[in-house]
């Protein structure tokens, strides 16, 4: 027996929901950048749950797609991480502070 | 009829000619890596960019677009309708590979003694690629990733000076929301996707007005909410914003010209085309049981007034700048809020023309910075004070460009923001044309402060001669005369704009 859509859906409710809260409360990047793979797999999980549901397979390439395009996010974001840590000798991302309004 | 066709994904060739380019530049650097020839990596992406001009004129003039019954070719639609070819997406890729021209002739001077010249150009060029992707983009498969492709090259520009804190503190602030937002986004669409069942546009809108969707109005709704947060971190707009004066600020001057011009009228490609070929107002509307076009109105009036007043208020010019780059995005968000009313397409295109002059006017001013910054003379009002005894043609382009922002008569800026406000009121929108009237006034203010600064205060201290670079210098002197030339040209390039909002519109 298949598991209802609506209970993938409140899973990955609830995995955005945990990256969302990890980005608003946790000071190092490094937990940032996986608080937003939290959020994209979420996005995933709905997307392949909505294409068994309507029974297509867009939703399902388009997952892989996404796979591909988070490891690329995360790779400039390390890189960036790198030459933040060189400058800065630190990941927390309240420490760069030589900009305010 | 032509004696032979060109097959179809021809019609993508102004971003498949950057794309080549940015791939031609690493080639070049590849043949011999040590030695750095920097006038034929810039002549090389400055190259391609104008290729890519040429050929989006080209198209334009021949007729791609056009409705056929009007002796036009029509819209060509690419690998299965996920890129469509149509005057929007021309008229767009028009705007960035200008943009993009004029920042690599820029940063022929600005980068002189990086380390890493092919690799700045090419990641220049593959994020007008995604830009010029994005303008084309028709599925919101494709969208999401010409949004990528133009993002992840813009992260590692804005952080692209290594040993300078402001810059890897703009990158990683820039990194950070973007990721944030494009989760969002993505979010957004996979919602989007489970209340309708297809991503690409068309497909959606016939879903939603033939009431397959009624069920999940809540579901879309929370999805159009997400997608909208994905077109303001884009297009530098409220609640997004908080990223764009610090990446603008920190970023290398040429880029942080081709961030808030190019990215900018990117992201609102996307926006003008997913909301008006996606989700139609009234259908919409039946089944979410709210009219977007609701939040339009309130983004736009707030993104334009906080943009402006936190312009008045700054020491910095850079930041003053990114500022008022916010405050534009207010004005060309009015695009989309009009868009219920029955002259949509007028306040559409007038955004679009808006965005255009706004390429060049903008692009110039922060050229100017990018001068300054290459001088040496420092980052505040007072350290531009007098700098027009020393260099009187470079401040005379800077007086142009930011009269022209702030809208003064006779100049582009103020006349597609004169057709913006008309437009704004035929539409019925009286609470947003009184808001461009009154931030455009405040504007003024900020404006020409910088104006008096450079023309007639003394300079704080002695300053040796300047030099005139001569990449930076021919670059801000075409964006001004560009923002002076388009007067001539505002007519039937408004009539271009408002043809191909109508062409999406209905």
């Amino acid at each position: 027996m298949a598991v209802e859509v609506q209970y993938y859906v409140l899973l990955s409710m609830a995995l955005f929901s945990i990256g969302l809260f990890g980005i608003l409360t946790r000071r190092n990047a490094l937990l940032f950048l996986m608080s937003v793979e939290l959020m994209l797999n979420a996005a995933n999980i709905n997307l392949i749950a909505f294409a068994f549901y309507h029974g297509n397979l867009t939703g399902q390439v388009f997952a892989l797609f996404t796979m591909a395009l988070a490891a690329a996010e995360v790779a400039i974001g390390l890189g960036i991480l790198l030459v933040l840590y060189r400058n800065f000798r630190d990941v927390d991302v309240t420490v760069p502070t030589t900009m305010r309004w | 009829m032509a004696i032979f066709e060109l097959p179809g994904w021809t019609a993508l060739a102004p971003a498949v000619l950057l794309a080549a380019t940015a791939l031609a530049l690493f080639v070049i650097d590849s043949i011999s890596p040590t030695t750095t020839n920097r006038g034929l990596l810039a002549g090389t992406a400055t190259a391609g960019s104008l290729a890519a001009l040429g050929v989006a004129v080209w198209f334009v003039l021949a007729g791609v677009g056009t409705p056929t019954i009007d002796g036009g070719r029509g819209v060509i639609d690419v690998l299965d309708n996920q890129f469509v070819v149509d005057q929007l997406a021309l008229f767009f890729m028009i705007v960035i590979t200008v943009v993009t021209a004029l920042v690599t002739v820029a940063s022929y001077d600005y980068m002189e003694d990086h380390a890493y010249q092919a690799e700045y150009y090419s990641l220049v060029l593959l994020a007008a690629t995604g830009m010029a992707t994005m303008a084309a983009a028709n599925s919101l498969v494709t969208i999401f990733i010409a949004l990528e492709l133009s993002s992840l090259p813009s992260y590692a520009l804005v952080a692209i000076l290594k040993d300078n804190r402001g810059s890897v503190e703009g990158g990683l602030k820039y990194f950070l929301i973007g990721a944030l937002s494009s989760a969002i986004f993505l979010y957004g669409i996979s919602l989007v996707y489970g209340a309708t069942g297809h991503l690409q546009l068309e497909t959606i809108a016939d879903v939603i007005g033939n009431g397959d969707a009624n069920d999940y109005g809540g579901l879309l709704g929370l999805g159009i909410l997400m997608l909208i947060g994905g077109f303001a971190y884009k297009t530098a707009s409220v609640p997004f914003h908080f990223w764009a004066p610090e990446a603008y600020e920190g970023a290398p001057a040429p880029i942080s010209a081709f961030l808030s011009s190019a990215s900018k009228a990117a992201g609102f490609v996307i926006a003008f085309r997913v909301f008006t070929e996606a989700f139609p107002v009234a259908q919409t509307a039946s089944v979410i049981g709210v009219d977007w076009t609701v939040a339009f109105i309130v983004l736009a009036v707030v993104t334009m007034t906080l943009g402006n007043f936190a312009a008045a208020t700054q020491e910095n010019v850079k930041r003053m700048l990114a500022y008022s780059s916010i405050g534009h995005a207010g004005y060309a968000l009015i695009g989309l809020a009009g868009i219920s009313a029955d002259g949509g397409a007028l306040v559409m295109g007038a955004a679009m023309m808006h965005l255009l002059v706004y390429g060049f006017m903008n692009t110039g001013a922060f050229l100017f910075v990018a001068l300054a910054e290459y001088w040496g003379v420092g980052r505040t009002f007072e350290d531009y004070n007098g700098l027009a005894r020393q260099a009187p043609v470079a401040c005379f382009a800077l007086g142009i460009c930011l009269f022209s922002l702030a809208g003064i008569p006779p100049l582009g800026g103020f006349w597609s923001k004169y057709f913006l406000y008309t437009s704004a009121l035929d539409a019925g929108l009286l609470v947003v044309a009184v808001a461009l009237v009154v931030n455009s006034a405040l504007s003024l203010y900020y404006y020409s402060r910088l104006i008096k600064a450079v023309w007639i205060e003394d300079p704080i201290a002695e300053r040796d001669s300047l030099s005139q670079p001569i990449g930076l210098y021919a670059a801000l002197v075409v964006a001004a005369v560009m923002t002076v030339a388009l007067l001539p040209m505002f007519g039937p390039v408004a009539d271009t704009a408002v043809n191909a909002a109508t062409a999406v519109l209905t």
